[in-house]
C-alpha cells in the first residue's frame, strides 16, 4: 500500500480489491462466508474464507435512497414491513437484482454472532435454507454482571470457538492453522487501537470527526479487519485527522461549535447527510455513538487468541446490559465533553432500540441533559417524517439554548 | 385451593389466576418466583419450596410498558411487563426471566431497573441447540440458577428435593398428556378452552396440588356425541386471548394437536427419572419441540408439524401468529410455503395480546371453516 495514497483512495483500493477477489473466490479456490458485522471473523481471515457483511450492502442501498422501494417488495414476499430494513432489501435484493453496487457474490457457508442481534440469525437462516446451506451460530449469552458468571459465558463461547474451528474444516476440508490466527489477531488488536484513536479525536473542541466521518471510517474496521492494510489504512486516517487538529480544523469552526451530540442508534442512512447539514445549521455536531464503538476492540494477544476473542466479542455494547450500556455513553459524555443527546427509536432495529426508553432515562438523569427523542427507520422511508422530526429538532435546540442561556 | 377444583372451576382460575395465588401465598407463607416463557427449569424454582409461575400477559389496559417497549414490540412481552409494572407486581418476591430473543434480553434488563428491590435473575438459555456446548450451557444455567437462588434465598437444596419436585411436574405432564388423548378420541369430553386453561393453570399454581384436580377432572370426563368435529393441529407458541379457543369451539374445531409452549412442548419437558437430576433437567431441555426463537431448522419445524398432522389425520393446520413476534415473522413465508406444497390446508390467525375485539379472528376463522368443509369434508 502507497503512503502517498490519502485514506479516501485507499479505503476505495481497499474495497474494490477485497469485492474483486470475493467476486472471484471460487475461481481461486476459496468459499465466500457470510457474515454478522460483529462476529469473530478473525477466524475466517485465518481460514482463507473470505468474509462478505450482507448488511454492508444493504447500507449502500438503503442509503441511496433504495429503502421503500426493496422493503415494498420483501413485503408482497410475507414479511411484514417491521422486521430489520437490512434484512428486508437484502431478500429483496435477492428476489430482484435491484442494487446501487454490484452487488455481492452468493454464501458458500454462514456465521451470525448473536452479540449483535438475534434478527441476523434469523435472516441468515432464511438465506440458508434456500440453498440448503451451512450455518453456524455463536451463541453470546447476556454480558451479565458478575465477575464468575462472566467467567463462565467466556468459557462456554471459548468452547464454541472451538466447534466453529471444527466446523471451518469440515466445510473447508483444510486443517486449522493457530500460528495465522495469531498473526491475524496481531492485525486485528492493531487496527482497533488505531480505529479507536480515530474515533476519539472526536474529543478535541472543535471536533476534526463528526460521527459521520466515523460512520464512513469504521467500513474497514469491519470488513477488512486482521489485515495488514487495515492496519495501513487506520493509520493514515488518523495522521490526517491529527493534521486536522494541528491546524485547528473542525467540522464546524471553533467559534460556531456550540453543541457537542451523543447519537444513541444506528443512522438513518438515507437521511446521512442531510441530518449533518441540518444539525450544523444549529452550530451542533454529533460526535459519537456506542454504535460506531462498537469495532473498537481491545484485543490482548498475551493471552489464547480464542479467549480474546470470547471476551471482546461477547461484551460489545449490544450485548451488554443497559446498565453496562448507560455507563459506557456516561464515559463517552465525559470524554467528549458532549452536551446533547439524540436518541433515535429505529423500528427496524428492535435489539439496539427497545433499550433506548430505558437508557434515556438513565442517561438524562445522570447528566442532566435532555434528550432529542425521535422514531423513524434507519432504511425504510415511509417510516420518516420530516416536518415532524425537523420540528422536533428546532424544539430541541431552542430548549438547549434556553438552557445555556 | 386448587386441589378440588372442578373443569369449570379451573377455566376460571386459568383466565386470573392471580386472586388465588395471592390467597395461597398468605395461607402457605411460601415465595412466589415469576418467569416469563421459555424453558426456565420450574423444578428447580420449586425445589427450593418456591411457587414457580409463569407469567402470560394481561387482559388489562396498558399503561406502564408502552414507555418501556415501543408498540412494534412483541404483544406479549409488553403485556407481561405491564402485568408485573401495573398489576400483579407486588405478589412476586423474585424472578428468573429467560433470555431466548432481543426482545427478552431487554425486557429483562428493564424488568430488574423496575425492581430494584426484588430477586430478578435471567435465566440465559442457548439460542443453539445442535452442538455439544449447548448441553454444557444449559447445565451451567441450571446450576447457576440454583446458586443464586440459594444465595439469595439462604436455602440448600440437595438430589432429593430436586427428585421430589421433578416427580410432580412430571406427573402434572403425564396427567395432562392423559387428558388431552381423551380429547383427542372424544372431542365432547372437553372443550379446546377447557383443555388449554389446564395447561395455563398447571404453569401457573401448584402442581401437586392441581394434579388431585386432574386425576378427578380426568376421570369423571365423559364421553359426548363427537359427530360433526374437524380436527385440527396448532401451531406456533401461544394462544390468546382465550377466547380463541370459544370460537375453535363454536365451530366444533377439534385441536388434537399443537407445537404451543402453552400445550405439547410444555408436557413434552417431561424429565427423566434416572441418573443425577441435574444432567436429568439438562437432557429434557433438548426433548422439547422446536422453539422458533432458537437457532434450529425450519425444515425441522416443517416435518414435526407433517408428522402430525399425518398421525392424528388432522384436516388442516392453525397457525397462531403474535403480532411482532420477530422469530416467527422469519419462519413464517417459508413456512406456509412448505405446508401448501404438502397440500396441507393452513390458517394463519394474527393475536395480539390485550386483544379485546375478535370479530376479525372470527370472521376470518369462519371463512376457512367454510372453506374446509367445502374441501375435505
Amino acid at each position: 500500500m502507497s503512503d502517498r495514497l490519502t485514506s479516501k483512495q485507499m479505503s476505495k483500493k481497499i474495497t474494490d480489491e477485497y469485492m474483486d477477489e470475493a467476486f472471484h473466490a471460487h475461481e481461486k479456490g476459496k468459499l465466500i462466508g457470510y457474515s454478522t458485522a460483529i462476529s469473530p471473523v478473525e477466524l475466517f481471515v485465518a481460514h482463507d474464507i473470505i468474509p462478505i457483511y450482507p448488511e454492508n450492502h444493504s447500507v449502500a442501498n438503503l442509503t441511496a435512497k433504495k429503502g421503500a422501494e426493496l422493503c415494498s417488495v420483501v413485503e408482497s414476499m410475507g414479511y411484514t414491513n417491521h422486521l430489520c430494513a437490512y434484512a428486508r432489501s437484502d431478500l429483496a435484493y435477492r428476489k430482484t437484482g435491484i442494487t446501487v453496487t454490484k452487488g455481492i457474490p452468493e454464501p458458500d457457508l454462514f456465521l451470525a454472532c448473536n452479540a449483535q442481534c438475534f434478527t441476523l440469525t434469523k435472516w441468515f437462516q432464511v438465506l440458508a435454507r434456500k440453498g440448503n446451506l451451512p450455518v453456524f451460530v455463536f451463541d453470546t449469552p447476556e454480558y451479565v454482571m458478575g465477575r464468575k458468571t462472566r467467567e463462565e459465558i467466556v468459557k462456554y463461547c471459548v468452547l464454541q470457538l472451538k466447534e466453529l474451528i471444527g466446523f471451518l474444516e469440515e466445510v473447508t476440508k483444510r486443517k486449522f492453522d493457530y500460528d495465522r490466527l495469531k498473526e491475524v489477531m496481531k492485525y486485528s488488536a492493531e487496527s482497533s487501537i488505531l480505529y479507536r484513536k480515530f474515533l476519539d479525536m472526536a474529543q478535541y473542541k472543535p471536533s476534526p470527526i463528526s460521527i459521520f466521518d466515523a460512520l464512513i471510517g469504521m467500513a474497514i474496521a469491519v470488513y477488512r479487519r486482521g489485515t495488514q492494510e487495515c492496519v495501513d489504512y487506520y493509520q493514515t486516517l488518523c495522521d490526517e485527522i491529527q493534521a486536522k487538529v494541528d491546524q485547528g480544523i473542525g467540522v464546524l469552526p471553533k467559534e460556531k461549535e456550540k453543541y457537542r451530540l451523543y447519537w444513541e442508534n444506528l443512522p438513518v442512512w438515507f437521511k446521512f447527510s442531510d441530518h449533518a447539514k441540518l444539525l450544523g445549521s444549529y452550530g451542533s455536531v454529533i460526535l459519537t455513538s456506542l454504535y460506531v464503538h462498537a469495532w473498537s476492540f481491545e484485543f490482548d494477544l498475551d493471552k489464547d487468541p480464542l479467549v480474546t476473542l470470547a471476551e471482546n466479542y461477547v461484551s460489545r455494547f449490544s450485548n451488554s446490559t443497559i446498565e453496562d450500556r448507560a455507563d459506557m455513553a456516561t464515559e463517552l459524555f465525559k470524554k467528549y465533553s458532549m452536551n446533547g443527546m439524540i436518541m433515535f427509536m429505529n423500528r427496524s432495529c428492535k435489539a439496539v432500540s427497545f433499550a433506548v426508553p430505558t437508557l434515556k432515562e438513565i442517561l438524562t438523569k445522570r447528566t442532566g441533559i435532555p434528550a432529542l427523542v425521535f422514531e423513524s427507520d434507519m432504511g425504510d422511508q415511509r417510516f420518516y417524517s420530516e416536518t415532524q422530526i425537523r420540528t422536533r429538532i428546532e424544539a430541541y435546540f431552542e430548549t438547549l439554548d434556553r438552557l445555556q442561556v | 385451593m386448587w386441589d378440588n377444583l372442578t373443569i369449570k372451576e379451573a377455566v376460571e382460575h386459568a383466565k386470573d389466576p392471580y386472586p388465588s395465588i395471592r390467597k395461597w401465598m398468605k395461607d402457605k407463607d411460601k415465595k412466589i418466583i415469576g418467569s416469563t416463557f421459555a424453558d426456565v427449569p420450574e423444578e428447580v424454582i420449586y425445589a427450593f419450596g418456591f411457587l414457580p409461575v409463569t407469567i402470560m400477559g394481561t387482559n388489562k389496559p396498558l399503561k406502564k410498558a408502552p414507555s418501556h417497549l415501543p408498540d412494534n414490540a412483541c404483544s406479549l412481552a409488553r403485556s407481561n411487563l405491564e402485568l408485573v409494572l401495573s398489576y400483579e407486581g407486588d405478589l412476586f418476591d423474585g424472578f428468573v426471566l429467560p433470555q431466548v430473543c432481543d426482545t427478552t434480553q431487554h425486557l429483562s434488563d428493564i424488568w430488574r431497573i423496575s425492581f430494584p428491590d426484588k430477586y430478578v435473575e435471567s435465566y440465559l438459555a442457548p439460542r443453539q441447540a445442535d452442538r455439544p456446548s449447548a448441553r454444557y450451557w444449559v447445565k451451567e444455567e441450571i446450576e447457576r440458577v440454583i446458586s443464586s437462588l440459594s444465595d439469595w434465598s439462604g436455602k440448600k437444596i440437595v438430589e432429593k428435593d430436586l427428585w421430589e419436585a421433578i416427580e410432580i411436574h412430571n406427573q402434572n405432564k403425564a396427567l395432562l398428556k392423559e387428558i388431552y388423548e381423551i380429547k383427542k378420541n372424544n372431542p365432547a369430553a372437553l372443550t379446546n378452552k377447557e383443555l388449554f386453561a389446564l395447561m395455563k393453570l398447571s404453569q401457573q399454581v401448584d402442581k401437586a396440588e392441581l394434579n388431585q384436580s386432574l386425576k378427578k377432572i380426568k376421570d369423571s370426563l365423559q364421553s359426548g356425541n363427537s359427530n360433526g368435529y374437524t380436527d385440527v393441529i396448532l401451531v406456533g407458541i401461544t394462544c390468546d386471548p382465550p377466547e380463541i379457543y370459544d370460537l375453535f369451539d363454536e365451530v366444533k374445531l377439534n385441536v388434537v394437536g399443537d407445537t404451543l409452549l402453552v400445550g405439547t412442548r410444555y408436557v413434552q419437558g417431561v424429565v427423566p427419572e434416572k441418573g443425577n437430576p441435574i444432567d436429568a433437567l439438562t437432557d429434557r431441555h433438548f426433548k422439547r419441540g422446536f422453539f422458533s426463537p432458537i437457532h434450529d431448522n425450519v425444515f425441522k419445524n416443517f416435518e414435526e408439524v407433517k408428522t402430525l398432522y399425518k398421525e392424528t389425520n388432522a384436516k388442516a393446520v392453525i397457525y397462531v401468529h403474535i403480532e411482532f413476534c420477530e422469530s416467527q415473522e422469519y419462519d413464517l413465508p417459508d413456512l406456509k410455503r412448505m405446508i401448501k406444497n404438502e397440500g396441507i390446508l393452513m390458517h394463519t390467525l394474527d393475536t395480539e395480546y390485550q386483544t379485546l375485539s375478535l370479530s376479525h379472528v372470527r370472521t376470518r376463522l369462519q371463512a376457512f371453516f367454510e372453506s374446509l368443509k367445502g374441501g375435505s369434508l
